[in-house]
């Protein structure tokens, strides 16, 4: 175990007769507890025809519940003092919440009556929608997340290439009756997880957990398993001062002692401003203010987003740029290099782990991804298992893939 | 541990540095930083864009060490780093695993003395540019930096963080020279740490180096604002959505009032449960309509934001102005104020979790202040702030000498 890391409580787990699962890492210094519930239902398990059910789904479940309308369960959190987020994407939706821990009972039991006790009032359904419509449209006002979107579109041949926002046709073809037949069949504990840190007694909240979630029934719908695209360059119009590059391919699957490695290697070319990417496009070239390239998981798939925005006529060069800097990985890393990245993963273990809102966001993801939490101490150790030789090997037999390129802006 | 009262440090070197801590023996790691009295309120219309500018000059090092050599030693310490330039401030500022500390402030000292090369400087001015030509791709953004001018009209409050690309383009590596010359004193510098660090080491590391750059007075200027209220229009017709830029006269950092100002803007405007959400957002109007308070020194201003459809602009904007100057006639009440008192007392004890988030929250309101100020103190002040104080702001009718401006297709 790394020094710097201090000793961690047991972490805690916990699965409901009715098959939620519970985690709960205790910062037992910590005055707040931070909970992040999430949800197995994203846009991949949309209906045909009805792309942003989800979506509406999530915004609709969050407008009453239990025997508070809307706007009294809005001020019941508020009275509590509780934080609210979330969101909902391709293959989960999450709801989040941070309090101080003097209240978890009282704030998890109202966070669980929304997925317990939801009211889908057909008054909250036209407005939840409508704000769906209008997330949507917003998109087309802001060119690198429109980019993202049209990026992993082309990044998966499974339906998680579909858009989290839906689409125009698929909101408007939404109805009070469809959406609520749409949350019985996929609004249930099954595949749920509800991601727990901060401070309080882990009696105290297995006890609150179960009387908040213990009643919680509803239908799942498994997750397709994600499969990835051929690799493509596309090209969106857009009129921007800049042209929005974005590269995707495929990298180690989630939980693999592969994805260590990569992430070692990752970070040398893109952890921070002294990694291969900054150096050689900003720093050296001045092709750019933000490049970066970085990891993410779906269940079973892992894959590496890059991305650069540059004005049009530098928009080639930083592509060579980019496109080189992801072919030399193959030649390895240095001992240097390799110190570095492995520094910078440990010390960003530490920082996080100092968060009660990452540790309890993390939590949950691990369970997605991983099927069990991982302590800090197992992340460190593999990370610090990452020797030269062994990246360096990997490295030279798994060299990056061509990427598929996806650009936005004026016509090329 | 829980809830025990951190301690408080503080020395003034012999050159007018403040060094502060605030010190927390079970954190893992520390986070700290110089926080600079410069901004773009300090600069001329000539070199607009010149404090930004510079921040990111400081990263390029100096006669010892190389722009390769600080992000190598930053990577090698494991640092999570960066710097920021507001109207108000420049920050440079980083976090390590807590045995690291003194490698830290070694480097982010250096960085204070910077060389600004001529040939980094003109690599760097391309990045710039390339920052400005990315905002101008962020339809909220660019409105802002129009709406911002316009609403101070010649106060430095309104000139421009980015500058414009002909100000950075026609800007000289000894124009950047003469303004660090000018506002780089270290009686206008703080050097602040939070979490857990050795108080005596970072007094005698601080005195070694930053001790020992020449004093010398930075005057900022207080002129009196007078905003600008109206209305004004913009169009953009490669825009799809109408985006409105919101601004009242609001109260000063120093102003004991500026608790009530933000409890205030919470009600009318935070992201979800006040008063414009419930009109706006709930109903699908908008997807985004908020309101929040800026306390800047020597005055401040409540500031709103909304994006909606624009077929719908007219009665999107009028139903916003309702909320925020209908608050003026029918008050708020006693439930809506202690609702917002929780909101941000909870807030703020989140963000007291990390030395990173004490480090962002205690320095600065000790530059704005002149004192410091525990998460004990910051939340009973919200608490302690009563209803009267926002009803009394009110009474004063700030939301009538309001300026709206739109960005859209038309």
């Amino acid at each position: 175990m790394p020094a710097e890391l201090a000793p961690e409580g047991a972490i805690q787990e916990l699965t409901l007769a009715n098959g939620l699962r519970v985690v709960y890492a205790p910062m037992p210094w910590l005055p707040t507890l931070s909970a992040t519930l999430s949800l197995p239902f994203g846009s991949a398990t949309d209906p045909i025809g009805q792309e942003g059910s989800a979506n509406v789904v999530h915004e609709w479940l969050q407008r009453g519940a239990g025997v508070l309308g809307s706007r009294a369960y809005s001020d019941a959190l508020l009275d509590l003092g509780v934080r609210r987020g979330g969101g909902s994407g391709r293959e989960a939706a999450s709801l989040s919440a941070a309090f101080l821990e003097s209240v978890a009972a009282p704030a998890l039991e109202l966070l669980a009556s929304s997925v317990t006790q939801p009211h889908f009032a057909a008054g909250e359904f036209e407005a939840s929608r409508e704000l769906a419509v209008q997330e949507l449209e917003s998109l087309q006002d802001a060119p690198t997340q429109r980019l993202f979107e049209a990026l992993q579109e082309q990044v998966f041949a499974s339906p998680q290439r579909r858009s989290s926002f839906g689409t125009s046709a698929g909101l408007r073809a939404l109805t009070p009756e469809s959406v609520r037949e749409d949350a019985a069949r996929r609004l249930g504990p099954e595949g749920a997880i509800l991601g727990l840190a901060g401070g309080g007694e882990w009696a105290e909240l297995e006890e609150a957990v179960t009387r908040a979630f213990g009643s919680w029934s509803g239908g799942s719908v498994p997750v397709p398993p994600a499969e990835l695209a051929p690799v493509g360059r596309h090209h969106v119009n857009a009129e921007s001062s800049q042209v929005q590059i974005g590269l995707a391919y495929p990298s180690p699957a989630p939980g693999t002692d592969d994805m260590y490695v990569y992430l070692v290697a990752l970070e040398v070319l893109s952890g921070s401003m002294g990694a291969r990417l900054f150096t050689e496009v900003r720093e050296k070239r001045g092709l750019v203010y933000s490049v970066s390239a970085f990891y993410r998981a779906v269940r079973g798939r892992g894959y590496t987003l890059g991305y650069a925005g540059t004005t049009s006529e530098r928009a080639a060069e930083t592509l060579d740029v980019f496109l080189a800097e992801l072919r030399r990985l193959a030649e390895g890393v240095t001992a240097a290099e390799l110190e570095r990245a492995r520094t910078g993963l440990l010390a960003s273990i530490v920082m996080a782990g100092e968060s009660s809102g990452s540790t309890a966001g993390r939590l949950a993801n691990d369970l997605v991804l991983f099927g069990r939490p991982r302590t800090l101490t197992e992340i460190a150790s593999h990370i610090e298992g990452v020797t030269l030789q062994g990246v360096n090997d990997y490295l030279a037999a798994n060299p990056i893939p061509e990427p598929t390129v996806v650009t936005l802006g004026p016509k090329a | 541990m829980k809830g025990a009262t951190l301690r408080f440090d503080e020395v003034v070197l012999e050159n007018g540095l403040v060094v502060i801590g605030e010190n927390n023996p079970r954190a893992a790691t520390t986070a700290m930083g110089y926080l600079v009295h410069t901004g773009s309120r300090d600069e001329t219309a000539a070199v607009a864009g010149v404090s930004h500018f510079l921040e990111h000059m400081l990263f390029k090092g100096n006669e010892e060490f190389s722009a390769d050599d600080i992000n190598r030693t930053f990577d090698e310490l494991g640092a999570d780093y960066n710097a920021y330039t507001s109207e108000e401030r420049t920050v440079y500022y980083g976090s390590v695993v807590a045995n690291r500390a003194g490698a830290l402030l070694d480097v982010l000292t250096q960085l204070l003395r910077p060389s600004l090369r001529q040939s980094d400087f003109d690599m760097e001015k391309k990045v710039i540019l390339e920052e400005i030509a990315m905002y101008q791709d962020r339809p909220a953004r660019r409105l802002f930096e129009h709406a911002n001018e316009r609403y101070w009209g010649s106060h430095p409050l309104g000139n421009s963080v980015l500058g414009s690309p002909k100000s950075i383009t026609e800007l000289q590596r000894d124009d950047m020279q003469a303004y660090f010359d000018r506002r780089y004193s270290p009686g206008n510098v703080i050097l602040a740490v939070a979490g857990n660090y050795d108080w005596d080491a970072v007094v005698e590391q601080a005195k070694a180096h930053a001790g020992r750059w020449p004093a010398f007075e930075a005057h900022r200027d207080y002129p009196p604002a007078e905003p600008f209220a109206g209305r004004e229009a913009l169009t953009d017709a490669t825009l799809h959505r109408l985006h409105a830029a919101y601004y009242a006269p609001g109260v000063a950092a120093e102003d004991p009032a500026r608790f009530a100002a933000a409890l205030l803007a919470s009600i009318i405007g935070a992201d979800d449960g006040s008063r414009l959400y419930w009109e706006l957002v709930d109903k699908g109007l908008a997807d985004n309509a908020s309101l929040s308070h800026e306390a800047q020194e020597g005055a401040g201003s409540f500031v709103g934001y909304v994006s909606t459809a624009p077929e719908r602009a007219a009665e999107v904007l009028e139903a916003f102005q309702a909320v925020v100057r209908g608050v003026q006639d029918s008050g708020v009440t006693a439930d809506e104020w202690r609702r917002a008192q929780l909101r941000t007392a909870t807030g703020l004890t989140l963000r007291a979790e990390t030395p990173m988030g004490r480090f962002m929250s205690f320095g600065t309101s000790y530059q704005t202040l002149g004192r410091y100020r525990s998460v004990a103190d910051m939340v009973d002040e919200v608490m302690n702030t009563p209803l009267e104080a926002g009803l009394a702001l009110l009474e004063g009718r700030p939301f009538d000498r309001d300026y709206l401006v739109t960005l859209g297709p038309a």
